[in-house]
């Protein structure tokens, strides 16, 4: 089975570094943007699962990116990441099409297996021939 | 969760002693009028009048049981057909609004984009109170532009055509991470969340980004309901066979009884204006419609709101409740 593709975006330079070198050891093919913009023209080129967006970034807000991914990409799955957890945040989100909403700081294996579950999503659909071409 | 706090809709699975009751009502009758033709016919003296009497008691009982199960069943029936209504109500308004919102976006879109070209002509004027003025006044267009796209994204939302894709799911932790989303709100306002999940329950084919989408809206809606100190209870249980059952209840003011029937309409809300563009709840009732289920709103004996969604637990569920001719 081929490594579930993820991207992770978020404008802290240590998390991501972290971030790649944990999942990257859990078997997982993991990209990395700084931020909005940078996300959107890496997955221009690059095929991805999963997402996994940080909610709150300087430039573009994270929900905007979210909209626009899920506008250019709508078979990639999103999961949000949040320092605060905000029900309005929250809400805007899964309105959005986030797959999920998780709070930082979170445990690598439970991020795992959301990020397992929404590539089963991704997959499900894609063998359900529900999402347009 | 109790079958007494079940509010209306499909009723959850009977108990054990609604399903005595279930069995002395469907052979009661005809064995209390079996019993007391004997009786009548054969026994002679005290001990026939003691059968008689104890099969017209047995009579009297099961068409009593009777009588309460067909009022039951028909309000069942009154209140599928309802929301097979709201469904269908739904259905059409969603189709209109969605080309309405279609329509206003590009302009709005328009809108916004100049405001956004006039914040950068506004930064190359001098300072002075002209120029904060001016920026008070572009403030609130963009504050407006994004309340109406607000409003176009609820009216899209109505008629959203992804099909819903199926995983299973474990409902409690489901809840639970929408719980956790919707705490900090919670303490904010000093209520309390409740939770009761029980035990050992099967996991549900379903949505689970959509129905999140679902519980966080029910929630936030009963946090926003209730008074400083208050509390929402959310609750996870088993309901009819095949079927599961998410509660959210809270101790606020409930429901006005003349508000019920209207609670599901696109753009109708409590709220004051500006603040919810009143289509949360029925882009629930639209989700939890493709999923395959049920969502009710009820007033808890108690007081406060009570909404249900009711979940088959796979794709082809079994028909919910019992049914009156079984």
């Amino acid at each position: 089975m081929d490594p579930i593709k993820v991207l992770v975006v978020d404008d802290e330079p240590d998390f991501v570094q972290l971030f790649v070198k944990r999942f990257a050891k859990r078997n997982l093919d993991v990209v990395s943007a700084p931020g909005g913009r940078e996300a959107l023209e890496l997955l221009r080129a690059t095929p991805v699962d999963v997402v996994v967006l940080d909610v709150r970034m300087p430039g573009m807000d994270g929900l905007e990116v979210l909209r626009e991914i899920k506008r250019r990409h709508p078979l990639i799955e999103v999961i949000m990441l949040t320092g605060h957890g905000s029900a309005e945040s929250g809400l805007r989100g899964m309105s959005l099409g986030a797959y999920d909403y998780v709070m930082k700081p979170f445990h690598i294996d439970d991020l795992l297996e959301r990020i397992r579950k929404a590539w089963d999503h991704a997959r499900r659909r894609r063998a359900d021939g529900e999402a347009p071409a | 969760m109790s079958p007494q706090s079940r509010p209306g809709g499909r009723p959850g699975p009977a108990s054990a002693a609604a399903g005595g009751a279930h069995l002395a009502a469907q052979w009661g009758l005809p064995l209390g009028v079996l019993l007391g033709a004997l009786a009548a016919a054969r026994l002679p003296g005290a001990g026939g009048a003691l059968a008689a009497g104890a099969a017209a008691l047995l009579a009297a009982f099961t068409v009593h049981r009777l009588r309460l199960r067909i009022r039951a069943a028909s309000q069942e029936r009154g209140s599928l057909s309802e929301q097979l209504v709201q469904s269908q109500k739904l259905a059409v308004l969603g189709e209109l609004s969605s080309g309405i919102a279609h329509e206003i976006n590009t302009p709005l879109a328009v809108i916004g984009q100049e405001a956004e070209l006039l914040r950068a002509d506004l930064e190359t004027l001098e300072h002075g109170p002209a120029r904060e003025a001016l920026g008070r006044r572009l403030d609130s267009i963009e504050a407006q532009v994004r309340r109406c796209g607000d409003i176009t994204h609820g009216m899209l939302q109505l008629v959203r055509k992804a099909a819903p894709v199926l995983q299973p799911v474990v409902l409690a932790q489901l809840c639970e991470d929408m719980a956790l989303l919707a705490e900090r709100e919670a303490r904010r306002r000093e209520v309390r969340i409740v939770r009761r999940y029980a035990p050992g329950l099967p996991e549900t084919l379903t949505d689970p980004p959509q129905l999140k989408q679902v519980v966080l809206n029910l929630l936030v809606n009963a946090v926003q309901a209730v008074r400083p100190g208050g509390r929402v209870e959310l609750a996870v249980g088993p309901g009819a066979p095949g079927w599961s059952e998410i509660q959210v209840r809270d101790d606020g003011p409930g429901i006005p009884e003349e508000n019920l029937s209207r609670i599901f309409n696109p753009f109708f809300t409590t709220k004051p204006p500006g603040q919810g563009t009143g289509l949360g709840l029925s882009v629930c009732l639209g989700i939890v419609d493709r999923l395959g289920g049920t969502l009710g709103a009820a007033n808890a004996p108690g007081g406060g709101a009570v909404f249900t969604v009711r979940l088959p637990e796979g794709a082809n569920p079994p028909e919910p409740g019992p049914a009156l001719a079984r």
